[in-house]
């Protein structure tokens, strides 16, 4: 049997799918965005990690540590002398019928409201046999959705787009030297997979994070539309950035320090998604 | 938002109005009271503080009747102890007077005086007639008022009512805020405002027929809103803000038919715009409740205010019936201050008589049991007969209230002239008594805690996890840390659950229905805990789900705070799965959502289907917060910069500024694990 790292689900999400939702976030990530406000999904090893909030510093977690390294460190054996239980691990094994049982208690919920399931990430396609599963498995039960930044090889791509009734498709940036600097990686990959999205008759949203200065210019706009109307896409959905995005870094011990000025409002030039016909939701 | 509705906001939120206020501190009628007989002393102290009261008639308010006297009356009584409010959550009979006149009520009173042969009932009778006329003086005056500073419409309406009946929306506009006013200065907190938009609706439909337009009657409702705001700070319960005044919306009427009206929509559209504290909107839902209700309430939900809370008549409705409540009046039902459900105008229930505490009863169970119980079974037994205790001690308790024999307010419940008794002393038609059942979800996690970790892995020995209670989990905190990861209630896992649906199954055996000791009425158990999670969690030590000693527990009925919840549908679930028809005296599920679930309309749409789920899954009252921590911790900081950010506290919402830190920071705290 498949098993899949998770590193959270959440029960009411609002934003990724029709209706009410349950989103499976599944553990590492071949992208390494700027503005990622997941950043506990980037790595895919299992991870300790420390809320701030409330902490007392007492430094209990920190002696466990000492305690087993010789250096004051957080240790799996951390998480359970926190008096406020801000440590907790980051990543859980689970097989598809364990994740299909999670889920099944909810589907009636789901259903009712004409939700269901999404799977998200880090990125889902990391773990394509396990979410072939999941979704065989769920076929029937409920509306399954992946949610995806589209890089991965064809072949793997559309061997888990044939299992899914919806597909949410990021198109991060069109140039692909900005693709790299700001993501990691080329855009090629990406580009082609959603090619092939669009030509199959499989349903699916078109979605942009709005950054402001790296992706909000008025030439990847125009390039992202251009391509998108040259797809058949005529739907897309921008969810501008959000400064709230920097809050979960130091629960990972890490700084949060995005190439770009997050202050400023993104743009998300109405005009020229109205040119090329193509209708605009905000998230 | 109309130029005058703009302007009046304005001058409420200056506070400019305040100035006329007097600080009477110390008013004390004890010498008063002394020489007075029992049955004409709210007579007689209701004169005198409407002697001492001047009209305040500030720019634009087309109501009037703002207090000026910023304390209330007290007297010391025999046993040397003070008394000043009077009973309260009651829902007055205010179509019934308002359709009528005082004068009206006048000659009623003198009728039942006239044959009557009973000493006690002509004082009484003759107190009512007192205090009719002595608020019929400052009606009078503020009719001298209105006319002197030219505020014509409000000196129109004050020709006619009160004396006489109110003949359009206005005008009974007008006398409900004098009946809210002379209530409150009769010393009675916390009068609730009932089922306004049905009792207001024959007056708002007779104006449209007449020609009035909807955004003029739109205007009227706005002002009185706003008005109703201006003694808000003076009319305080425990903390600023609870005062009581909740407005009941909506509801199906014996046939099934939905009552909810234009005039329910326009009081939602009013809180809306307005934004204000006051009235709290609690909607009346079902089944049958069409989705967009539940979106416009959720547009509420959104603007922060901790408001509507919603009820379910499925389950509320027959829970009333089946303690003996009339079909009529069960379907009629109101809430309290808070979320207590009451029969209105002729209702005199206490129902937040006594608060019944779960975990104690856990904790008394672990000292008296655990050390001896072979098995899980044997401390479950041990816990209900603690249950069964508390509940025996809490029916053999007399409540005592200062329960007046002759009160204002029972000029305005059914009954009580025919009798001639006041309310709480056999006027009304019930006189049911309300217990709390706090801290259920403390208390089940506690139990899963010792079952998994001392009867089933057998990780700790019952004298080491008594020992670790015993010092607050000083020197034990990977054990608490391990009973922190034990199941909990809130996550749809039966084996919580199972444990909270037994200690609620053994409280409503014990109490629900069960003879009241002093009066002709019932008990009722309820899921709420008022201010009791703060109060009585303070008498509670550590707990074996790994709350500290004295740490709060959550309020009313929801997952303990600081539980590792799955999210809101696990929520939803694991609080429905008890059936609640015996255990409704009050106390909804309490849900915090970030704000940024309602961004946008979808959201908000979702938000709405959540609410619909819980009400479809048999859940009794909901209330949702829509939450932002960050700026709470902000306004905690600086609370200059945030005089109107509104907050839900328990049953009412309040201005977080005003809060007392220890509510603060709980509902801080609550907002680490917004789901």
């Amino acid at each position: 049997m498949q098993t899949g790292r998770i590193f959270s689900i959440e029960e009411f999400s609002t934003y990724d799918g029709p209706g009410i939702r349950m989103t499976v976030f599944l553990k590492g990530c071949p992208l390494r965005c700027s503005w990622c406000h997941n950043p506990e999904g980037q790595r895919g090893q299992i991870e300790i990690v420390r809320s701030p909030n409330d902490c007392l510093a007492c430094g209990a977690c920190l002696r466990e540590g000492a305690k087993k390294t010789g250096a004051p460190c957080l240790v799996p054996e951390s998480v359970a002398v926190c008096p406020r239980s801000l440590v907790r691990l980051c990543g859980e094994d689970v097989s598809v019928e364990q994740l299909v049982r999670i889920i099944e208690k909810n589907t009636a919920i789901l259903n009712a409201s004409g939700g269901g399931v999404t799977f998200s990430g880090g990125e889902p396609l990391l773990w394509a046999d396990f979410l072939v599963d999941c979704f065989a498995a769920l076929d029937g039960k409920t509306h399954r959705a992946l949610q995806t930044c589209g890089y991965a090889d064809a072949d793997t791509f559309l061997r888990v787009l044939a299992h899914c009734d919806l597909v949410l498709f990021d198109l991060k940036q069109m140039d692909d030297e900005m693709h790299r600097r700001y993501t990691g990686v080329s855009n090629a990959p990406i580009l082609e997979n959603y090619r092939a999205l669009a030509a199959s008759d499989k349903p699916f949203l078109t979605r942009i994070p709005l950054i402001p200065t790296v992706n909000d210019t008025r030439e990847n706009i125009e390039a992202t539309a251009r391509f998108m109307k040259e797809c058949g896409a005529d739907y897309v959905e921008l969810l501008p950035y959000n400064t709230m995005a920097g809050g979960k870094y130091r629960m990972l011990g890490r700084e949060y320090e995005p190439r770009f000025d997050g202050s400023i409002l993104p743009d998300p030039h109405k005009e020229i998604w109205k040119n090329y016909g193509i209708e605009v939701t905000i998230l | 938002m109309t130029e005058h509705v703009k302007q009046f906001l304005a001058l409420m939120k200056s506070r400019a109005y305040r100035d006329r206020r007097v600080d009477n501190v110390g008013y004390d009628v004890t010498e008063l009271v002394n020489q007075t007989h029992c049955m004409l002393r709210e007579a007689t102290i209701l004169e005198d503080t409407l002697t001492k009261e001047t009209t305040n008639l500030p720019e634009g308010d087309i109501f009037g009747f703002n207090r000026t006297l910023i304390h209330l009356p007290y007297y010391t009584k025999e046993n040397g102890k003070t008394a000043c409010l009077l009973g309260q959550n009651v829902t007055p009979n205010y179509a019934r007077v308002i359709g009528m006149g005082f004068d009206a009520l006048l000659c009623e009173i003198d009728g039942y005086a006239e044959v009557c042969d009973d000493e006690e009932k002509r004082l009484f009778y003759e107190g009512m007639r007192r205090q009719v006329l002595a608020t019929l003086r400052i009606a009078d005056r503020y009719r001298e008022a209105a006319e002197a500073e030219g505020n014509t419409r409000l000196a129109a309406a004050l020709s006619r009512v009160p004396r006489l009946p109110a003949e359009s929306f206005y005008e009974a506009c007008v006398f409900f805020k004098f009946l809210i006013y002379t209530l409150r200065l009769a010393r009675h907190g916390q009068m609730t405002l009932g089922r306004f938009d049905q009792y207001m609706y024959p007056y708002y439909e007779r104006d449209l027929a007449l020609g009035v337009s909807r955004e003029e009657l739109f205007e009227t409702l706005e002002l009185l809103f706003i008005s109703l705001n201006l003694d808000a700070d003076i009319y305080t319960g425990l903390q600023t803000g609870d005062n009581g005044q909740s407005m009941v919306l909506g509801g199906f009427d014996k046939n099934g038919k939905d009552q909810f009206n234009d005039l329910s929509r326009l009081c939602i559209d009013a809180s809306l715009e307005l934004t204000l504290i006051d009235p709290k909107i609690n909607l009346r839902v079902s089944k049958k409740t069409p989705d967009w209700i539940y979106e416009l309430g959720t547009k509420l939900t959104k603007q922060g205010l901790g408001f509507p809370q919603y009820c379910n008549d499925d389950v509320i409705v027959p829970y009333m019936i089946s303690l003996g409540y009339d079909e009529e009046d069960a379907c009629n039902y109101t809430v309290a201050a808070c979320w207590e459900v009451i029969s209105p105008n002729n209702g005199a229930d206490v129902p937040n008589a006594t608060t019944f505490s779960f975990p104690m009863a856990v904790h008394l169970a672990l000292h008296s049991c655990l050390l001896s119980a072979k098995s899980f079974e044997e401390l479950m037994a041990a816990v209900k007969e603690e249950i069964r205790k508390e509940c025996e001690r809490i029916r053999a308790t007399v409540v005592h209230r200062p329960f007046p024999k002759a009160s204002y307010l029972s000029l305005f419940v059914d009954g009580c002239l025919e009798k001639g008794r006041d309310c709480f002393c056999g006027g009304a038609k019930y006189h049911n008594l309300g217990s709390h059942g706090a801290g259920i979800s403390t208390a089940a996690d506690s139990l899963a805690a010792v079952k998994r970790m001392v009867f089933e892995e057998k990780r700790v020995s019952a004298e080491e996890l008594l020992r670790a209670l015993e010092a607050n989990f000083e020197g034990y905190e990977a054990l608490r840390g391990s009973l922190a990861a034990c199941p909990k209630m809130g996550n749809n896992d039966d084996f919580v659950d199972t444990i909270a649906h037994e200690l609620m199954t053994a409280f409503e055996d014990h109490l629900h229905g069960k003879p009241t000791l002093t009066d002709d009425g019932i008990w009722r158990a309820g899921t709420g805990s008022a201010l009791e999670y703060i109060r009585t969690a303070r008498k509670c030590p550590a707990t074996p789900d790994g709350r500290y000693a004295y740490a709060p527990f959550a309020c009313s009925f929801s997952p303990v705070i600081g539980a590792r919840l799955n999210g809101p549908l696990s929520v939803l679930q694991s609080f429905t799965k008890h059936d609640l028809g015996r255990i409704s005296n009050g106390g909804p599920l309490t849900m915090e959502l970030h704000d940024t679930v309602f961004r946008n309309e979808e959201g908000e749409k979702k938000v709405a289907q959540l609410v619909k789920t819980f009400i479809h899954m048999g859940g009794h009252q909901l209330q949702l917060n829509a939450i932002n921590r960050d700026r709470l911790l902000d306004a905690k900081a600086h609370p200059e910069e945030y005089p109107n950010l509104i907050v839900r506290v328990w049953g009412w919402s309040g201005y977080f500024s005003e809060l007392d830190p220890v509510y603060q920071d709980h509902i801080i705290s609550r907002t680490a694990y917004t789901v």
